[in-house]
């Protein structure tokens, strides 16, 4: 008898021909996860074992953070032939548990002599005999008992489900817009789900800003690295900028500018790093410059594809997010934000494109400015 | 080199202090509670300055007794007499409190006392009628700070004595020195106060240091249990680095310095180069402003702006509280003061120790008038 944890996986089943590509995948970012508790991982018939961990708990936990991961089952190993042992183990198993259960029983043998009705009538029986405070509930039952004959048979009655989603580095990769707010952590923790990586690109305005937002930044940053296996990060110098722009343009348009010249210096770094889209924390209407018409202008200085994964979200709905993947409380650290500094007491909120456009004209030197900037951002790697 | 305008926020320890520190360690390292004589030393030597402290208060007798800090000696001050000593009554504090205090203040009520705050006038120095329309009867105890540590504001502490004895003799009177303690004078007898908190690091001594000094009628149950170090009010091991530093603090704070000329010559020369500039706290050169502290407001420039654009010119000074900058939200004291919002956002605190020159005045007052002039362009509108 061994005890391991079984890692199931989602969509990756959906695959045909390529399967194993995205199965090997998901098994380096298993074993990348694993490491640190001296767990080691093997891919055996469509599920990943994990073994010699020091630390169950801490491994489960790293585990359910894996994107492509579906469910994570710390289950007991043992050989299949004497099923008095599979049911001393299940009861075992079932200790301290109470309310109502149910056997699911699995033979992926098919040349086990039992077949899975009987495996569930029989184990669910002696639990029963054993066990009278229990009683079987086959609809909605408190616990489920799974039992699986595959090579061995494996006995596991806690389920911790996994993020779902697919391995980071089987989708590109993308460059996320990260400022210290509660949304933007929440984008990219979205598209790095469906197998993105990311770096990250953040707009940093010295004196407006200080050392303290940005490690905000950066913390909020750990935490992503935490799903998605590190992440470099961009701190641009915007301040030159801003106050070009607040000095030089209409007010009502100077949000709607800075953020096209986000976006523009963002696409400078995206070439950079071969990502091949920038990710948002945009949602529409949120604030004047999240308007349709504003995204609209917006879109219109890059020429990549925009992810804005919250583009149809609530406030409250990102909040709930934010929350659960770990980032809400870095996110409400009270320091001031560079998108905040200079906003005006009107932003536009219907801009048209050629007016945005003229509006911008008014800078001078804009080009060598944006240069400036993504050749004086320092790079942390996390 | 740096200046250094941020010494409410904590002090550079002086090198008289880290010597003694030092020492302490090395030689003095004994458990003042053993039997052999190198800790018999250890323990005279707490005791010497248990008497400085006294001393400094101008007080004969009383117990000082040596705490984690301001913050401790705050709590043991209000929670040590009272706590477990029903059924009742009112607790005072006065709006600019340090939180402390207030906290302490507000966890009573959780032993059935009412408590309340007293007014602040828009000067920062606490209302005096509205404290006296506030003692009834049954006040049990009154926590005034000596110096307010944002706006530098001195607080009556005479004045609320009296009305004390007047109305209710037996309430206690506490003061958190914090800010106050050698830089300006606080004779606790002749003033009718019943406990003292003060704090090392505020004085160029080491954090995680501090005392309280409690008079003769105060009934003391300690706020942590243990080997019933400190006659039992404040068990676990002396530290004694800590207080040969506090020690040394104290024997090398300058009786004269020039904290208010300097002060005032920052306010002069600011005031000069930014005629809209607003200080928030009583008249600088009256008798009811510290020496050394002096909070502006730069509005339009936001203090978080200011702040950053000065220290990229390695000079430092406070944004409100430093206990509270993790925290958004305005500050308790100016909003006490009822200090207009644009006001509060825009004020900056600096803070004097008798180490800082006209050279740095000078510097500093001429830094800020420049940045402030090319910030106040890009305001948020």
């Amino acid at each position: 008898m061994r005890e391991l944890i079984m890692v199931r996986y989602g969509e990756i089943y959906l695959k045909g021909l390529n399967r194993p590509y995205f199965q090997n995948l998901l098994l380096s970012r298993v074993k990348n996860a694993v490491k640190a508790f001296g767990g080691q991982a093997v891919l055996h018939d469509s599920r990943i074992y994990v073994r010699g961990m020091t630390d169950t708990q801490s491994c489960i936990r790293a585990l359910t953070r894996v994107f492509g991961v579906h469910s994570v089952c710390p289950a007991v190993e043992m050989e299949k032939d004497d099923f008095k042992a599979i049911c001393a183990q299940a009861l075992q198993l079932m200790e301290g548990l109470e309310g109502t259960f149910k056997v699911y029983a699995r033979r992926a043998d098919k040349r086990y002599p039992m077949d899975s009705p009987e495996i569930n009538a029989q184990l669910g029986g002696y639990i029963l005999s054993r066990r009278p405070d229990l009683r079987v509930d086959i609809r909605t039952p408190d616990h489920a008992l799974n039992v699986e004959i595959r090579d061995y048979a494996y006995l596991y009655v806690r389920v911790y489900p996994g993020p779902g989603g697919m391995p980071v580095g089987s989708n590109g990769r993308a460059a996320l817009l990260l400022s210290g707010g509660i949304d933007s952590p929440v984008a990219g923790y979205m598209i790095a789900k469906r197998g993105v990586s990311l770096c990250a690109v953040h707009f940093h305005s010295f004196p407006y800003t200080g050392e303290r937002s940005k490690e905000k930044v950066l913390e909020l940053a750990r935490t992503l690295s935490g799903y998605c296996g590190g992440m470099r990060v961009y701190v641009v110098p915007f301040t030159d900028i801003q106050m070009r722009i607040h000095e030089q343009c209409p007010e009502d348009y100077t949000t709607l500018i800075m953020r096209r010249y986000m976006m523009r210096i963002a696409e400078g770094i995206a070439r950079k790093e071969r990502a091949q889209a920038l990710i948002t924390g945009e949602s529409i209407g949120q604030v004047a410059s999240q308007t349709m018409s504003a995204l609209a202008c917006t879109d219109a200085v890059v020429e990549g594809p925009v992810f804005r994964p919250l583009i149809g979200f609530d406030k409250s709905e990102i909040i709930d997010y934010a929350q659960r993947i770990g980032t809400y409380e870095t996110s409400c650290l009270p320091y001031e934000d560079c998108c905040t500094v200079f906003t005006p007491r009107h932003p536009v909120t219907q801009p048209k494109l050629d007016k945005t456009a003229l509006a911008e004209q008014r800078m001078d030197n804009a080009e060598v400015l944006m240069a400036e900037a993504i050749e004086k951002a320092e790079i942390i790697d996390l | 080199m740096d200046i250094y305008l941020d010494n409410s926020a904590t002090t550079r320890p002086a090198d008289s202090v880290i010597k003694a520190m030092r020492s302490a360690m090395t030689d003095g390292y004994f458990n003042p509670s053993a039997l052999y004589a190198p800790a018999l030393a250890v323990e005279k030597h707490m005791n010497g300055c248990r008497d400085q402290i006294r001393q400094a208060l101008h007080a004969n007798g009383g117990q000082v007794i040596f705490t984690s800090g301001g913050t401790e000696a705050d709590n043991l001050a209000i929670l040590g007499p009272l706590k477990d000593r029903g059924p009742g009554g009112r607790v005072l504090y006065s709006a600019g409190e340090h939180p402390a205090v207030i906290e302490s203040c507000k966890a009573l009520s959780a032993y059935g006392y009412e408590v309340a705050e007293i007014a602040l006038q828009p000067d920062g120095v606490m209302d005096i009628d509205h404290f006296e329309a506030q003692l009834t009867g049954d006040t049990r105890l009154i926590c005034v700070m000596q110096v307010n540590n944002e706006t530098g504001a001195i607080q009556p502490l005479a004045q609320v004595s009296k009305l004390r004895d007047e109305k209710c003799p037996d309430a206690l009177l506490h003061v958190d020195g914090v800010q106050g303690f050698l830089r300006h004078d606080c004779p606790v007898q002749a003033w009718g106060i019943d406990s003292y908190a003060l704090s090392a690091h505020k004085i160029h001594g080491p954090k995680g240091i501090g005392a309280l000094w409690v008079g003769e009628r105060v009934r003391l149950s300690p706020i942590l249990y243990g080997g019933g170090q400190e006659k039992g009010l404040r068990s676990g091991t002396e530290n004694t680095p800590g207080i040969a530093g506090l020690s040394a603090a104290i024997a090398s704070y300058p009786k004269e310095h020039a904290m208010r000329t300097l002060k005032l010559r920052l306010l002069e020369r600011l005031v000069a180069g930014i005629p809209t500039l607003h200080v928030n706290g009583p008249v600088p050169d009256s008798a009811d402003a510290a020496d050394h502290i002096l909070n502006l407001s730069f509005a339009p420039v936001r203090a978080e702006t200011m702040l950053h654009a000065l220290e990229a010119e390695s000079m430092y000074a406070g944004n409100g509280s430093a206990c509270s900058s993790r925290k958004q939200r305005h500050s308790h004291v100016l909003t006490a003061m009822g200090v207009p919002r644009e006001r509060m956002e825009s004020a900056l605190r600096f803070s004097l120790s008798p180490d800082v020159d006209t050279a740095q005045i000078d510097a500093a007052a001429q830094a800020i008038i420049r940045n402030y002039d090319m910030l106040k362009i890009f305001k948020r509108r």
